[in-house]
Order: C-alpha cells, then sequence, then structure tokens
C-alpha cells in the first residue's frame, strides 16, 4: 500500500493560477466600498428630509392639540430607530475580526448573528407600532374638525392600511430576513461542531 | 513588509486554499480577492505578534468559512470582465481530482488538509483553526486517508 502513495504536495502545488492585477483589486475594493456607504447615505438623507419635512408641519401648522405633537413625535422617533437600526446593522458586521482563530471568529459570528436576528424582529415591531399609533393620534385634531361621517372614514382608511401593514407586511418582512438569517446560523453552528468532533 | 509585496509572494497559496475549499476556479479568484483587500485594510493593524504569513491564512480561511453567508451577495458584485477570463490551461487530470476530493471534504476539513499541503507547520495549523496541535494531527491523518482510499476507489495506481 505504501508503495502506492501518492504524493499529494505535489499534485497540490501543481495548481496554478493568474494573479490578478493590483490595481484591478483596488477598483474590486472601491466599488464595494463605494455601493455601502450609498446605501447607508440614502438612508440616512430620506430620513433627515421627512423628518425637517414633519418639523416645518409642525413649526407651521401649529397644531392645538398635544396629541398631535405625539403623534408627530412617535412618527419620528419610529423613523429614527428604522434608520439607526439599518445603519447600525452594517456596524455589528464591521466588529468581526477576520484576523482571529477558525474557532473564535465563528462563536463571534454566531453570536452577531443572533443578535441581529433579535434586534430584526424587535426593532420592525417597534418601528411599526410607533409608526401606526403616531398616525393615528396625528389624525385626531384633523378629523375632529371633519363631519363625523368623514371622521369615520378617514380613520376607516388609515386603519385598514395599518392593519394590511401588521398583518400582512410585516410578517412577510420578518420571514424574508428571518429565513435566510435561520439558514446562516445554522450553517455556522454546523462548522463550529465540525470543529470540536474529536 | 508592503503590502504589493505580499500579494506577490502569498497570491498562489491563499488561490490553491480558495480552490481546495470551492474547487471553483472564480469563485475562489474572487475569494482570494477578497482576502488581500481585507489584509490591505488590516495592514496597519498587524503588530507582528504572530507570523504574517498566519496571520494572512487566518484571514484566508474566515473568509472561506464566511461562504456560507456570502453566496447571495458578494457575489454579485461586478468583477472588472477581464479578471475572469484569463483562465490557466485545465491542470491534469490528478490534480483536478484532488481538488475535487478536498472540496467535498466537510469544510473545516478542507482548510486543516489545504494548510498541510501548503507545508505549514501544524503547531501554526493549530494556531490558525483554534485546536489542539494533537488535535489537529488526528485530523491530518484521518483526512489523508480518506484521500487516499478516494484515490484509490478511483483507479489510481
Amino acid at each position: 500500500m505504501d508503495t502506492d502513495k501518492i504524493n499529494f504536495n505535489e499534485l497540490w502545488s501543481g495548481q496554478k493560477a493568474e494573479q490578478p492585477a493590483l490595481k484591478d483589486l483596488f477598483v474590486k475594493m472601491n466599488n464595494f466600498k463605494k455601493a455601502n456607504r450609498k446605501r447607508i447615505i440614502v438612508t440616512n438623507v430620506l430620513f433627515l428630509l421627512t423628518s425637517i419635512f414633519i418639523l416645518c408641519i409642525w413649526y407651521f401648522c401649529q397644531p392645538q392639540l398635544l396629541t398631535t405633537k405625539i403623534g408627530i413625535t412617535f412618527i419620528l422617533l419610529a423613523m429614527a430607530i428604522f434608520a439607526i437600526s439599518s445603519t447600525n446593522n452594517s456596524g455589528l458586521l464591521k466588529k468581526t475580526n477576520e484576523a482571529e482563530s477558525n474557532q473564535k471568529f465563528l462563536t463571534n459570528l454566531l453570536a452577531i448573528k443572533e443578535k441581529q436576528q433579535f434586534m430584526q424582529t424587535t426593532m420592525l415591531n417597534i418601528y411599526f407600532v410607533l409608526l401606526s399609533t403616531g398616525i393615528a393620534l396625528y389624525m385626531a385634531e384633523y378629523t375632529s374638525r371633519m363631519t363625523t361621517f368623514w371622521a369615520v372614514f378617514a380613520y376607516g382608511i388609515t386603519g385598514l392600511w395599518i392593519l394590511f401593514n401588521w398583518f400582512y407586511v410585516r410578517p412577510k418582512q420578518i420571514k424574508k430576513q428571518q429565513s435566510k438569517l435561520k439558514e446562516i446560523i445554522r450553517k455556522f453552528e454546523d462548522l463550529q461542531t465540525q470543529l470540536n468532533q474529536e | 513588509m508592503a503590502f504589493e509585496d505580499l500579494f506577490k509572494m502569498h497570491w498562489q497559496k491563499i488561490f490553491r486554499l480558495c480552490m481546495g475549499y470551492t474547487n471553483d476556479y472564480d469563485l475562489a479568484q474572487d475569494m482570494a480577492q477578497e482576502t488581500f483587500i481585507i489584509v490591505w485594510q488590516q495592514l496597519p493593524k498587524f503588530r507582528n505578534e504572530a507570523n504574517i504569513g498566519t496571520w494572512i491564512y487566518r484571514i484566508a480561511t474566515n473568509i472561506c468559512l464566511r461562504q456560507v453567508e456570502k453566496q447571495n451577495r458578494f457575489q454579485k458584485v461586478e468583477l472588472s470582465a477581464n479578471l475572469a477570463e484569463e483562465k490557466q490551461a485545465d491542470p491534469e487530470p490528478q490534480i483536478q481530482l484532488l481538488y475535487r476530493f478536498i472540496s467535498e471534504l466537510p469544510e473545516t476539513d478542507r482548510i486543516i488538509i489545504s494548510l498541510e499541503l501548503e507545508n505549514i507547520k501544524q503547531s501554526e495549523i493549530a494556531n490558525i483553526v483554534g485546536l489542539s496541535e494533537a488535535n489537529i494531527r488526528v485530523k491530518i491523518h484521518r483526512i489523508k486517508e480518506k484521500l487516499t482510499r478516494n484515490f484509490n476507489n478511483n483507479g489510481h495506481r
């Protein structure tokens, strides 16, 4: 059998590959960075613009009732949470250190993924609750000036929209995020088990 | 050491590691590139606490492990078209077979055997993977047995 021994080392080093130019490497890196930065900037600029717009309403329309002001604050909070959590997600990933041993890297990555899983669902729920309550409160002042029919109509339509979001959009969104994460977590756990097998 | 020298010196090795992991030429090129991007970013933080080769291997192997997560993400980033085109002529069948068998092993075994075949000391491999040296020795022994068996079953003499 030993005479049959295959020289794996020799075969292994027989594999050669074209070395790309250093320039191409940097092009790729910049593209990746740019795409990432753009996404974060777009989210935050959108958030900022909407906030300014809403604050302008507050300033120029001078709402009389406290409910309107609370409503506006809630809506702003909801959007702030959305912007912060989506920016933060990429921050979480930056905490991984690729120069650690595989064992440690996997443990850290798994912890981050689990945190992400929790954050995504919690944040999304808080976002929806705040936004819906905010809108409902905000409307109170203006609907109080309408006839009963139109007030009921306005709340009815908004209520339907909120229910649709809560029972259809939200679970769908959560499911989409979670199924991807769950699969990744399962795979990382599997890798850890492999390492720890004697 | 300057990044350019590191890149020249370690490219082939890192590529082989990624190739053993995926057995996919384009993907391996991609992963090797990603490794060097991170090397470039983190080089200022490197404090000589480890051998620089070990350090690069740690990054590369972690990139490999992370493939799971990126399967639908990183690959979508456009490669400049000419990068992927210049393929090497197909290596001889024995080499192809070895890489195929390695890529069919469990993920962490792929990493361990690739490092071993790259003639990295077992103590260094233990350091990269994060297991004890004794553990690594046992694993290498088993993996080599398995590879030999696969080769023999495939009619190698």
